[in-house]
């Protein structure tokens, strides 16, 4: 007992070496425990709030694009309401509740820290627990797909933005609905990889790709990306596509996040299935 | 005493927002993060016990996940590099390099020495800061590319950072 305590007492810079290793590797691979506990809303909170004062100044040098974007959105919904319309018929633009019901609901956030660089990236977005964000809600921006939400405190969220290992998207072609899925490899923020098409899918450059409706996440129809470079496979059953992401996640300055109105129901039915 | 506490603590504090809002804003081709907040752990003194050591780079490492949204990950890597520091040190010393209250530097252990010693430990940092990143070895060479590359802006900066800081004409 004497040795062995003589031999900690030696030996103690390893163990510690050791013992800080294991906490950090522990932490790195529960990551995902520990984005629902406590820790993290503290220190999300603490580092929200130094990359809020840092976006804030560098929100000044976006305000010339962000305008034009903003005149474009004022322009477009201009041209949507119904003064703009010629009302040939009345009865043609009657409503009714029960015929379209709030499904989607948008909430417009700023980013406040993104990367491209990393092989997984994230986003910071200055709306929490306190705005309505909960985990697992989809980030668009306009009609193009952006992320997830993984990880939500009171007043911040993190964002796993497509460019991210974890990422994968259920996609179909615009042209003939053939299921894909869309993940990234790493490098070129532009590019993403579309793994397994079925080799009877006749794929031409510029196809368009967009988001599948089969995940809770995201609704039907948003703009992933459209076909780069394809190859068609010899021995195996799959073609492989690089497509250009319609989204530049190196310019992102205000995106929004999706809060589905109908996710309670879908879970229940889904919960009751099984 | 007190003065190298403060000294290190301000530098601990300056690196680590200069990493968050300078650095990890650079962002070149998807290669390049250079990772300059360890030139902490380079420069910690010679007589730093051990444990310090290994304690200090695993805060300097722990807070810079917080802002990363990767908690585990530089804290690995940066007790990784302080755990190899004495053993690099010891390796490439010849034993007259060392003066008692100071860190080590370009200027004090000559060009050659502090190019052995900051090259060994920020490619350990780096390696270990990527491949565990990835986790998979699918991409094995295309990381080992931005470990590279990676490495040789650090370096860059360290060797800037230190040239500023005892100009020649001393």
């Amino acid at each position: 007992m004497r040795y062995l305590l003589y031999f900690l007492q030696k030996q103690y810079i390893y163990f510690l070496f050791l013992a800080l290793e294991a906490i950090s590797l522990l932490l790195l691979f529960n990551y995902n425990d520990y984005q629902n506990s406590a820790l993290a809303g503290i220190s999300n909170g603490i580092a929200g709030s130094v990359l809020n004062l840092s976006s804030n100044v560098s929100e000044y040098f976006s305000l010339r694009r962000v305008n034009r974007i903003l005149a474009e959105d004022n322009a477009r919904l201009h041209s949507n309401r119904s003064e703009a319309f010629y009302k040939a018929d009345t009865g043609s633009f009657y409503q009714h509740d029960t015929l379209y019901k709030l499904e989607y609901r948008y909430i417009s956030a700023k980013v406040i820290n993104n990367s491209t660089d990393k092989r997984n990236n994230f986003l910071m977005l200055n709306k929490g627990h306190r705005q309505g964000i909960e985990n697992h809600m989809g980030v668009i921006m306009g009609d193009r797909i952006i992320g997830q939400v993984v990880s939500v405190s009171d007043h911040f969220c993190w964002v796993m933005s497509l460019l991210n290992k974890d990422s994968r998207i259920s996609g179909k072609f615009k042209k003939n609905n053939q299921l894909v899925n869309i993940e990234w490899g790493g490098g070129d923020y532009r590019l993403g990889e579309v793994k397994e098409i079925p080799k009877h899918v006749v794929i031409h450059k510029g196809d368009t790709i967009i988001t599948s409706g089969n995940s809770d996440i995201f609704p039907e129809g948003l703009l992933i990306g459209t076909i780069d470079k394809f190859t068609i496979a010899q021995e195996e059953n799959f073609n492989y596509a690089t497509i250009t992401f319609a989204t530049d996640f190196n310019s992102l300055s205000f995106v929004e996040v999706l809060i589905d109105m109908m996710r309670q129901e879908k879970e229940n039915l889904k919960k009751s299935f099984k | 005493m007190t003065i190298l506490f403060l000294k290190n603590t301000g530098r601990f504090i300056f690196l680590i927002l200069f990493q968050v809002l300078i650095l990890n804003n650079i962002q070149y081709s998807g290669y390049i993060n250079p990772y300059f907040y360890i030139y902490f752990i380079l420069l910690l003194p010679f007589e730093t016990p051990r444990w310090l050591l290994l304690i200090s780079a695993f805060l300097l490492g722990i807070s810079m996940d917080v802002f990363t949204n990767t908690l585990g990950l530089n804290a690995a890597a940066c007790v990784l590099m302080a755990f190899v520091r004495p053993f690099v040190i010891s390796a490439i010393s010849t034993g007259t390099e060392f003066m008692a209250g100071h860190s080590p530097s370009l200027k004090n252990q000559g060009v050659k020495w502090f190019a052995y010693y900051s090259i060994i430990l920020v490619l350990v940092h780096h390696s270990a800061l990527f491949y565990l990143e990835i986790f998979r070895f699918t991409e094995f060479f295309q990381t080992l590319l931005r470990v590279l590359l990676s490495s040789a802006f650090t370096l860059l900066l360290v060797f800037i950072a230190e040239y500023l800081s005892y100009p020649r004409g001393k």
